[in-house]
């Protein structure tokens, strides 16, 4: 194992496979960031590319380009409030105002740390705990998903805090678009009033596009703003960040990163979910959580390092068991066979070499990020010195061509501009899209989950002992309680400390 | 500067998102109907496959891909047109023009079931069938440590208790619910089936005792092979891949099941151009390089003609009409 763990750093740190990296991960950025284009896509077009490279280098191209593609996510949410992949959704809530401030830089440098320091965190797991974390992530039954889910959609409350009447409808309406389509356990349609083309139900990405982007698009042209924000490069702003992630966020990223490691292990999660509770938990730890959703570093920090945690994380269960947990680890399943390669409990032994190779790599990639991602951000912030007219140009045609190219579909196309009619109108009257993409995430894994379920205490016979007792699913219902009875209490001191305060 | 930087902007965004979409069509030299060309095929020929990139259905079409060039001088250009149990895919490619120019990957029992389960706008009788590339039979798994030891002791068991035993499977209306199905209805057996949404969470839900046994495809299980006993699987003869694992046929229940995977061309298309596909896919289907590759890649290649095929898939839609009717899941719309 140390032989193969030696000549797997050799062979990462072979120069030719740096230059390989380092392309591969300007292009996942470039991928990430722009909205519509993700990860998965990025991965599936450069697998052809590697059946003609040398195993190692073929996976290393591929690995990079999924973190780069997962951390790009990020600029395009914090410089226009559109999330270049569904995980950077939460990077949106905060990254945006620090950008509304004049604080981009701040915010992109933010999120570029973080997600290197989740990305190495997540990859350490991999490294050296991938067999015990994967027999926990067989754990994850459908009652686990169910109530996963729940626990997810009790995040609600703390996004809509203020107003959560508004942000329990943008849930509601969120759960409602994902039960259009194909019933997951009858196999008949439901929802479509009888225009087939619903079939494949309300796709993620192209609603993400519409609730984000098409709106977002829609309310600047509606600000009638000369640009998005002012900004201008402010020297010393990396000492600055270092500082203030070293001093205040070290335990966000820490724990940000080890939620991500662990939703990532979950074939039924990935990143979205990952950042969702981390930012929420971040939130909820906080000493101050009136900050986030205002321009909160923290908030930032907790969603990039999450998510890009969930890069390596989720080739666990690929690596060590063969079962692909997400949809870029299945692309990936198909370029490690092609290569004669067997995910399982064997890779290690039988091809251990590319198989560390490959996990280093990892690593390397991460670090090189800082730098790929750094120049990346500099010409990124430019885009805030272009006119909004242009920008919102811009987005509208990466709009539309990055719906259509999830499955070459002109269906997306229209789900994508009446989501962002939707969410303009929404946004008009204090309805956020955080929720109703929430829901619309969850809604699926949740209904899944639930009907299995059921299934299975038919089986069974006792609907207690699929729900309640399995200890997983005890302790997800503890969290759930737990999340939404912690707010009321919390505002139940504050309000009687208000009181007491007033009578003295 | 600005309007500099502006335009390199949108000139790089409209090339990366070209380069991801419009290009898979070619410029096409306009040729009147009809007409036969001095050769077919002159230009590359757009393969529609109906499941994402990476999955099993597009590993395989990439392996073909690789030979493809060799075979008929044109390279073929992959179109991803997924969604729905790969029914957008298929009435995609039921409806595109048939000028021979267009073909794709077909999923058999899904072109049998969706028409039955749902209303499609394709039926089998839509495709002009080139043969049949891949045959994945269904094996029965049950973990290593499991009680159950052959097929009969699980069937016994689902006797004495029925409904109690789950069987885990991938989708419903799928090759795995109606191999399911098959096989309560020959071992007048009641399991309670739970359909999972790919093969993924099935072999989790198996791994992880969510679920006394699967219903899965051999390519699933050969990948982790040594932690499950293979209780049966469903084909003629015992499986060159796999000498040791009893058939359901010698175990006494008379069913052979399978998801094939085809390749055809719209309905339409031009019978000498049929006839160049079809043989230039045998040759590529006996090539042994490629015979090579998808054993690495874990698939069970089997060629057929695309006339036989097209006749298993008439019978195969009439029993499977008669099971679904059976189990009252044919109450449709």
């Amino acid at each position: 194992m140390l032989a193969d763990f030696l000549t797997g750093l050799q062979n990462a740190l072979h120069p030719l496979n740096l230059l390989i990296m380092s392309l591969a991960l300007a292009g996942g950025i470039a991928i990430g960031t722009l909205p519509g284009l993700t990860a998965t896509m990025g991965v599936a077009l450069l697998v052809p590319l590697t059946f003609g490279m040398d195993p190692a280098s073929g996976l290393l191209m591929l690995g990079a380009m999924y973190c780069g593609a997962i951390y790009g996510g990020a600029n395009s949410a914090i410089l226009i409030n559109t999330p270049g992949t569904p995980s950077a959704v939460c990077t949106t809530f905060d990254g945006y105002p620090l950008t509304k401030q004049g604080r981009a830089d701040e915010a992109l440098f933010t999120a570029l740390v973080s997600s290197v320091i989740g990305g190495i965190i997540g990859t350490i797991f991999l490294m050296f705990a991938a067999q015990p974390l994967a027999l926990v992530s067989l754990k994850f039954g459908s009652p686990e998903y169910f109530w996963l889910a729940i626990f997810g959609l009790t995040i609600i409350s703390s996004l809509s805090e203020g107003n959560m009447v508004k942000g329990l409808l943008g849930g509601a309406l969120g759960l409602l678009l994902a039960t259009i389509g194909i019933d997951p356990v009858t196999g008949h349609t439901r929802f479509t009033f009888g225009f087939r083309p619903l079939i494949e139900g309300v796709t993620l990405i192209p609603a993400m596009i519409g609730f984000f982007s098409f709106a977002q698009v829609l309310s600047l042209v509606d600000e009638d703003q000369k640009y998005i924000a002012e900004y201008s490069p402010i020297p010393g702003v990396i000492g600055k960040v270092f500082s203030k992630l070293l001093k205040d966020c070290k335990n966000i990223i820490l724990r940000s990163s080890l939620i991500g490691t662990f939703v990532g292990i979950l074939p039924g999660a990935g990143g979205n979910v990952a950042s969702f509770v981390a930012y929420n938990e971040a939130k909820r730890w906080s000493k101050n959580p009136d900050i986030y959703g205002t321009g909160a570093i923290e908030g930032v920090a907790a969603s990039e390092s999450s998510n890009n945690a969930t890069v390596s994380s989720s080739l666990i269960p690929l690596l060590s068991l063969g079962i692909p947990g997400s949809p870029v680890a299945a692309v990936l399943l198909g370029g490690l066979l092609i290569h004669g390669m067997r995910p399982g409990a064997k890779l290690f032994i039988e091809t251990g070499e590319v198989a560390y190779t490959f996990i280093i790599g990892l690593v390397v990639a991460n670090l090189l990020m800082l730098f790929v991602g750094y120049l990346g951000m500099r010409i990124f912030a430019q885009v805030l010195n272009v006119p909004s007219h242009y920008i919102t140009t811009i987005v509208i045609v990466l709009s539309f061509i990055g719906s259509y190219a999830i499955r070459n579909s002109l269906v997306d196309v229209v789900i994508m501009m009446v989501c962002g009619v939707l969410g303009y109108l929404g946004l008009k009257v204090g309805i956020q899209p955080g929720p109703i993409v929430l829901g619309l995430i969850l809604g699926t894994i949740a209904e899944e989950g639930f009907t299995l379920s059921l299934l299975m205490s038919k089986a069974q016979g006792s609907l207690l002992s699929t729900f309640v007792t399995r200890p997983i699913s005890a302790f997800l219902i503890f969290m759930c309680i737990l999340s939404i009875v912690s707010p009321i209490y919390v505002r139940m001191k504050k309000s009687r400390k208000d009181k007491l305060e007033q009578n003295v | 500067m600005k309007k500099k930087f502006i335009v390199i902007l949108m000139l790089v965004s409209f090339i990366l998102t070209l380069g991801l979409t419009g290009c898979q069509k070619s410029e096409e030299p306009k040729n009147d109907d009809g007409k036969t060309e001095a050769k077919y095929p002159n230009k590359d020929i757009t393969m529609i496959i109906a499941f994402s990139a990476g999955g099993s259905s597009d590993v395989q079409a990439r392996i073909v891909e690789k030979y493809f060039k060799d075979e008929f001088g044109v390279n073929p250009i992959i179109t991803y047109k997924t969604g729905a149990g790969g029914e957008v895919g298929f009435t995609e490619l039921a409806k595109s023009n048939a000028d021979g120019y267009t073909i794709g990957g077909l999923n058999v029992p899904h072109i049998v079931l969706q028409p039955l389960a749902r209303e499609t706008e394709f039926t089998i009788d839509s495709f002009a069938y080139i043969g049949q590339m891949v045959n994945d039979p269904q094996v029965i798994a049950v973990m290593k440590d499991s009680k159950y030891n052959t097929l009969q002791e699980l069937i016994d068991d689902a006797k004495a208790n029925p409904g109690q035993i789950t069987l885990g499977n991938v989708g419903t209306f799928t090759g795995h619910h109606i191999a399911s199905l098959k096989l309560m209805d020959l071992t007048g057996t009641e399991f309670t089936l739970i359909p999972y949404k790919g093969s993924a969470d099935q072999i989790v839900a198996l791994q992880g005792g969510h679920v006394n046994a699967i219903m899965g495809n051999l390519n699933d299980v050969m990948r982790d092979v040594e932690k499950y006993k293979i209780l049966g699987i469903t084909t003629e003869e015992r499986h060159p891949l796999a000498p040791d694992w009893p058939t359901f046929k010698e175990q006494g229940i008379d069913m052979t099941s399978g998801i094939t995977r085809l390749f055809a061309a719209p309905k339409d298309i031009d019978p000498e151009k049929l006839a160049r596909l079809r043989e230039g896919f045998k040759k590529i289907a006996n090539n042994p390089e490629y015979l090579k590759d998808m054993e690495k890649i874990g698939q069970p290649a089997e060629w057929k003609d695309g006339e036989q095929v097209y006749e298993e898939l008439k019978k195969e839609t009439e029993t499977a009409k008669k099971l679904l009717e059976k189990f009252g899941l044919l109450e449709k719309k």
